[in-house]
């Protein structure tokens, strides 16, 4: 065979692969940009809207100005408030599912009658949509007259209390953990199913105790799957609105940005410009957050060497 | 250093009522090295996992250095195990794979450190010891694992098929090197295969297992030339020994043209059984061209080089068998010739429904 092409063998081989990339390549367009569109377009707009002065309650033209919004969201003392009960919600529920998530998954990790059973119902909670897990909770077990906890405590001498309005960030952390440990258990449970039983065994042969074992050999394989739970579930914990707004309704510091967002734009101040970009610095707080998160599980699992 | 002694040992798995490894009578000395072997569901692994505690045993005992361990947890044994998989820490380097049994034990790190690298040095695996086991080749990954087990300095070796992950060339090699690594450290030593070939090269005597029951300890060579029992005989050595089974015509088995010369034991056991049905077992070295033999047609030569298998067609007494013949490799013999074999060696008279060897009792 003689080739009356100019290319090398060589280029030829390449102009080959490349179109048969492109043939690969091209049905997957459409999609791309569908999802490019649908995803990113918001964004975009909320991140021109975060430079405007725009209120939605007077007929004043919208106004270019800048970042202004955003240097005067860390002026505003109640933005700074709602930004401090964003990180402390979103850190103790996510570390505390953490930790309950991974305990109960030690213990399902093992076989007993009615496994499956036991199994789904652990799952049940995740599976409650968020409004209904802020009014059960809200009502049945928060509160002051007919609750369940009241009544426990009752029961052993101790005074009613109102949960709710007494510890309003905390009764929201409490549900988001029952909500969210489920999750958790099941991401830590497929962590612990993925491990070799015959490294257990060898740890045993040499000698390890149980929790030799766990802290210094199931731990450290457990580390992709726990930094997987928390950046999960710190990207959705940061967004909780429903539960806030049925349990104290933004009460007393209980206000995270998105609900914060929400009272400065249609909630009641009509701020569309300020609430934009107190979104967009939701999402940067959402990006420091989970790296925070990843880095301080890290470095504490990282020092794990003989 | 440690003998090992099972008493009577059984494991029923839950949910069963076969045992797994029934009643395994087995005195193993100090500084031997035993072999395990048996097809897959033979219960060899069952039985080696008795021995390190981590599947009970449901009757009987065993014994490590004359103390009952029946009932201790693996850490208590002061055993060492290499598992098929190697089974090694993932997320530790080498040297903390290798240190971890010593910390285990509250050893001082420099001490850990230094007993890490005088394995390593036997092993070679001194580059090494900072890359975790996914930077490692299987080879590698095989070496730290019996480094584990060595810088235990424990009572006894436990393997479960180290070498099976290991490709056909590294296998023979590391192979080699395990015996001569147990022959330097002297530690007595449990060695679970499934490849007889390992087992006979391997281990200064061997157990062959069979749906969990012990059928023969012996050496390799007591095994190969007086096999107990059928099962044996057609598990030990490659290619397996030809099986033929005969109708006994008075007091003689018929083979080809001519009955089978039979020692003394073995005809008088003859004349002492009542059963019909014998098997005849001749392995293919002990068959040779004879001008007098039986006339039999060739199906298949393999040739090996120094020697040559010829699969031939065997007829005798009611029918015809498959034999295997081992002839010189500069023989040439090809398919559909036909030639004349006799047995030219000693012949394993079995009985066919027992299985049971006649003749004197190997193991005396």
């Amino acid at each position: 065979m003689t080739s009356t092409s100019t290319l090398s063998r060589d280029e030829q081989v390449k102009a080959l692969q490349k179109k048969d990339a492109r043939r690969r390549r091209i049905p997957l367009l459409p999609a791309l940009i569908f999802t490019i569109v649908v995803t990113q377009t918001p964004f975009v707009f909320s991140l021109y809207f975060g430079f405007l002065k725009w209120r939605g309650n007077t007929t004043a033209p919208r106004e270019w100005i800048g970042f202004k919004n955003y240097t005067d969201a860390f002026q505003n003392m109640f933005f700074r408030e709602a930004a401090w009960v964003s990180i402390l919600m979103t850190v103790s529920a996510v570390l505390l599912s953490v930790i309950f998530g991974t305990l109960i998954a030690l213990l399902l990790d093992r076989k007993f009658f009615g496994q499956g059973f036991v199994r789904t119902l652990i799952i049940t909670p995740f599976l409650v949509m968020p409004v209904v897990a802020g009014l059960v909770w809200k009502n049945q077990m928060f509160s002051f007259n007919f609750g369940v906890i009241n009544w426990v405590l009752n029961q052993v001498g101790i005074e009613s209390r109102e949960w709710v309005s007494e510890f309003p960030l905390w009764t929201i952390v409490i549900v988001l953990v029952w909500q969210w440990t489920p999750f958790m258990m099941l991401i830590m449970l497929a962590g612990l199913q993925g491990q070799s039983s015959s490294v257990l065994e060898a740890a045993k042969v040499d000698g390890a105790s149980a929790s030799a074992t766990f802290f210094q050999i199931t731990l450290p394989h457990l580390r992709p799957y726990l930094e997987l739970g928390v950046l999960l579930g710190s990207i959705y914990l940061i967004q909780v609105y429903d539960h806030i707004f049925t349990i104290t309704g933004g009460g007393p510091g209980s206000t995270n940005i998105p609900f914060f967002v929400n009272q400065r734009s249609f909630g009641a101040a009509f701020a569309y410009g300020s609430a934009s970009a107190y979104s967009i610095l939701v999402v940067i707080a959402a990006i420091l957050i989970a790296n925070f998160g990843l880095r301080v599980l890290s470095g504490l699992l990282e020092g794990e060497e003989a | 250093m440690a003998e090992v002694k099972y008493e009577a040992a059984s494991r029923i798995y839950p949910g069963t009522t076969l045992a797994a490894v029934n009643k395994l009578d087995l005195d193993i000395a100090d500084g031997e090295l035993l072999v395990l072997v048996g097809p897959s569901g033979s219960g060899k692994s069952t039985a080696l996992r008795m021995l390190a505690g981590l599947e009970f045993v449901d009757q009987g005992s065993i014994y490590i250095n004359g103390k009952d361990v029946t009932l201790s947890p693996p850490q208590d044994r002061d055993i060492a195990m290499v598992f098929q998989n190697y089974a090694l820490y993932p997320q530790m380097s080498v040297a903390s794979n290798m240190a971890f049994a010593l910390k285990q034990q509250g050893i001082p790190k420099a001490e850990r450190m230094e007993r890490v690298k005088e394995a390593a040095k036997i092993l070679d695996l001194e580059p090494y010891l900072d890359r975790k086991p996914k930077n490692l080749s299987g080879g590698q990954r095989q070496r730290v694992a019996m480094g584990r087990a060595i810088v235990r300095e424990p009572q006894v070796f436990l393997m479960d098929e180290p070498l099976s992950n290991l490709d056909a060339k590294l296998r023979v090699q590391t192979r080699t090197e395990l015996v001569d690594l147990q022959a330097r450290l002297g530690v007595t030593t449990v060695y679970v295969t499934h490849d007889q070939v390992e087992a006979m090269t391997m281990g200064h005597r061997v157990a062959v297992l069979d749906h969990g029951v012990l059928q023969q300890v012996d050496t390799p060579r007591r095994l190969y030339s007086h096999p107990a029992n059928l099962f044996v005989a057609g598990f030990i050595g490659s290619p397996a020994m030809n099986l033929i089974e005969v109708d006994r015509q008075g007091d003689q088995l018929i083979v080809g043209a001519k009955p089978i010369p039979l020692p003394d034991d073995v005809a008088s056991d003859l004349r002492a059984s009542d059963s019909k049905r014998f098997v005849v077992g001749v392995r293919p070295e002990h068959l040779a061209l004879a001008e007098d033999g039986s006339p039999s047609t060739v199906v298949v030569v393999e040739e090996l080089g120094s020697d040559a298998f010829v699969h031939v067609e065997m007829p005798h007494e009611g029918g015809s068998t498959m034999v295997v013949v081992r002839v010189d490799g500069e023989t040439s013999i090809e398919r559909g010739h036909t030639l004349n074999f006799d047995v030219n060696g000693p012949v394993h008279i079995f009985d066919a429904k027992s299985g049971v060897r006649l003749g004197s009792d190997p193991s005396m």
